[in-house]
């Protein structure tokens, strides 16, 4: 229990951003508003989910993944056809993987804000700075290698491709236990930075990343790579968990103090007041 | 789980009582609703891959005996009513009397589990595996997922007892979110019950 809970007495006081227009704003808040590193991991988070489905579902259409039971000459053709998809979407993917970092620096300080040891916030940084490595860079390296070379054995291509949705589907022990510090650190805290429903919530998602480790076992049927359960209920839940936790996020930096102890609540807004944040002010 | 956030002088059995509109944390309704949801999703995938198949899953289902299966359910109603005594107990200041139901709750989680565990060994042994079929397939993995859930409900068990255990602690919201949390799993339980034994 590292931060004290008692308050300064002195409050930090925001400064306003000057009237004008709005490119004017968002260069005040730019250089001056003392959120702006927060707010800079928030955005970087929200553009990479954004790209990341974008990347994934329509440009190498990679996702939702296909079946795993598929014969060699069909996953051939199955590379075939994405060749162009594979290499615009994966090369922008190894563009962006650096957006990883300020993500989970915003997810560890989330963690450093609470009134728990600092090990949660420093092992939730760790592990999910490992995570990119199966949840997306080892699926891009071995669909890339798949694209680039077409004139390799069949056999080596179906190899990459089981290679790359079993690292991007079956390795999920990272996520989880991502999942449950997070958990232990939202229902311990005393500060409030986060309800305690989406604790739950995050024991939800940690569950349903045991349920893809039969993934490995099974090429037909509901718990296969590409199954209803093992990929499309998941996915549901992947998604309202990381839309989640970005709106409770964003919610976190609105009412940042800079001090330690209990989150202060957001005054409630009259009709037509602005939003304290640079999201607002740009 | 723990919301230590709530140790405090007042005593914790009248904490926020008036603003009260269900039993323990808001927050762990929610959790309920979630799990609802996720397994109604399970549920229905069940169905439909039944629908698809349906000899399969009946001749599957007739190697389930259906005595275990009540024997388990049985255990676990009891398990609730254990833990609703525990509540009550705790509501009106009988910790004593709410620690000894806490201990039974746990004692009929470990008989369900026992009585899960040796079902699983059985039906391996007649062949019945993981990979054996679709019905067992859903068999073994909603049962598994189940159990999951009955080990953390172990640890939430941990929470409520250790809650009661000390007078510096005992928060009712506490205890009745951790039954909330036991009942949900019951709740579960009595589903997968009727949809994999019953349901032919």
């Amino acid at each position: 229990m590292s931060p004290s809970t008692t308050k300064p007495a002195v409050s930090m006081t925001m400064p306003q951003p000057p009237s004008g227009s709005a490119m004017n704003r968002f260069l005040w808040n730019f250089r001056h508003h003392p959120k702006r590193e927060l707010w800079f991991a928030w955005w970087v988070m929200v553009i990479f989910y954004s790209l990341y489905g974008v990347l994934f579902f329509l440009v190498s259409r990679v996702q939702p993944p296909p079946s795993p039971a598929w014969s060699t000459p069909m996953v051939v053709h199955w590379f075939d056809a994405r060749h162009y998809g594979i290499l615009a979407g994966f090369g922008v993917v190894f563009l962006i993987s650096g957006m990883c970092a300020p993500m989970n620096a915003l997810l560890a300080y989330s963690m450093r804000r609470m009134s728990v040891s600092r090990i949660f916030g420093y092992s939730y940084l760790i592990m999910y700075s490992l995570s990119a490595i199966p949840g997306m860079l080892v699926m891009a390296i071995a669909m890339t290698v798949g694209a680039l070379r077409p004139d390799r054995d069949p056999e080596q291509i179906h190899w990459l491709y089981d290679f790359a949705f079993l690292s991007f589907s079956g390795t999920m022990g990272v996520f989880m236990i991502g999942s449950l510090v997070w958990l232990v650190a939202i229902l311990i805290d005393k500060n409030g930075v986060f309800p305690k429903w989406f604790g739950y919530l995050s024991l939800c998602n940690a569950l349903t990343e045991v349920v893809v480790a039969p993934a490995w076992i099974f090429q037909r049927g509901v718990l296969a790579w590409n199954g209803a359960i093992a990929w499309w209920i998941n996915m549901v839940v992947f998604v309202t968990y990381t839309c989640a936790f970005i709106v409770l996020l964003r919610k976190m930096i609105e009412r940042e103090d800079f001090v330690t102890g209990p989150l202060p609540d957001l005054p409630r807004k009259r009709v037509g007041e602005r939003s304290d944040s640079v999201g607002a002010a740009s | 789980m723990t919301n230590l956030a709530g140790a405090g002088p007042v005593p914790r059995q009248l904490e926020e009582r008036p603003r009260r509109f269900v039993p323990g944390q808001p927050d762990m309704w929610v959790f309920v609703l979630f799990e609802t949801l996720l397994f109604t999703g399970y549920f229905s995938v069940y169905l439909v891959s039944r629908t698809q198949n349906r000899e399969l899953y009946l001749q599957s289902q007739s190697h389930l005996d259906l005595r275990i299966g009540v024997f388990n359910t049985i255990a676990l109603l009891l398990s609730s009513w254990a833990i609703a005594r525990c509540v009550q107990a705790a509501r009106e200041g009988a910790y004593r009397s709410a620690l000894t139901n806490a201990f039974l709750t746990i004692s009929f989680g470990i008989v369900f589990l026992t009585s899960k565990v040796l079902e699983w060994i059985k039906q391996i042994h007649l062949g019945n595996t993981f990979t054996s079929n679709d019905f067992f397939q859903h068999y073994f993995f909603m049962t598994s997922i189940h159990c999951i859930h009955v080990l953390i409900g172990f640890l939430v068990l941990g929470v409520l007892v250790y809650q009661l255990w000390s007078p510096a602690r005992r928060s009712q919201q506490l205890v009745e979110t951790c039954a909330t949390y036991w009942h949900t799993v019951d709740f579960l339980w009595v589903l997968i019950f009727a949809l994999l034994y019953v349901v032919r």
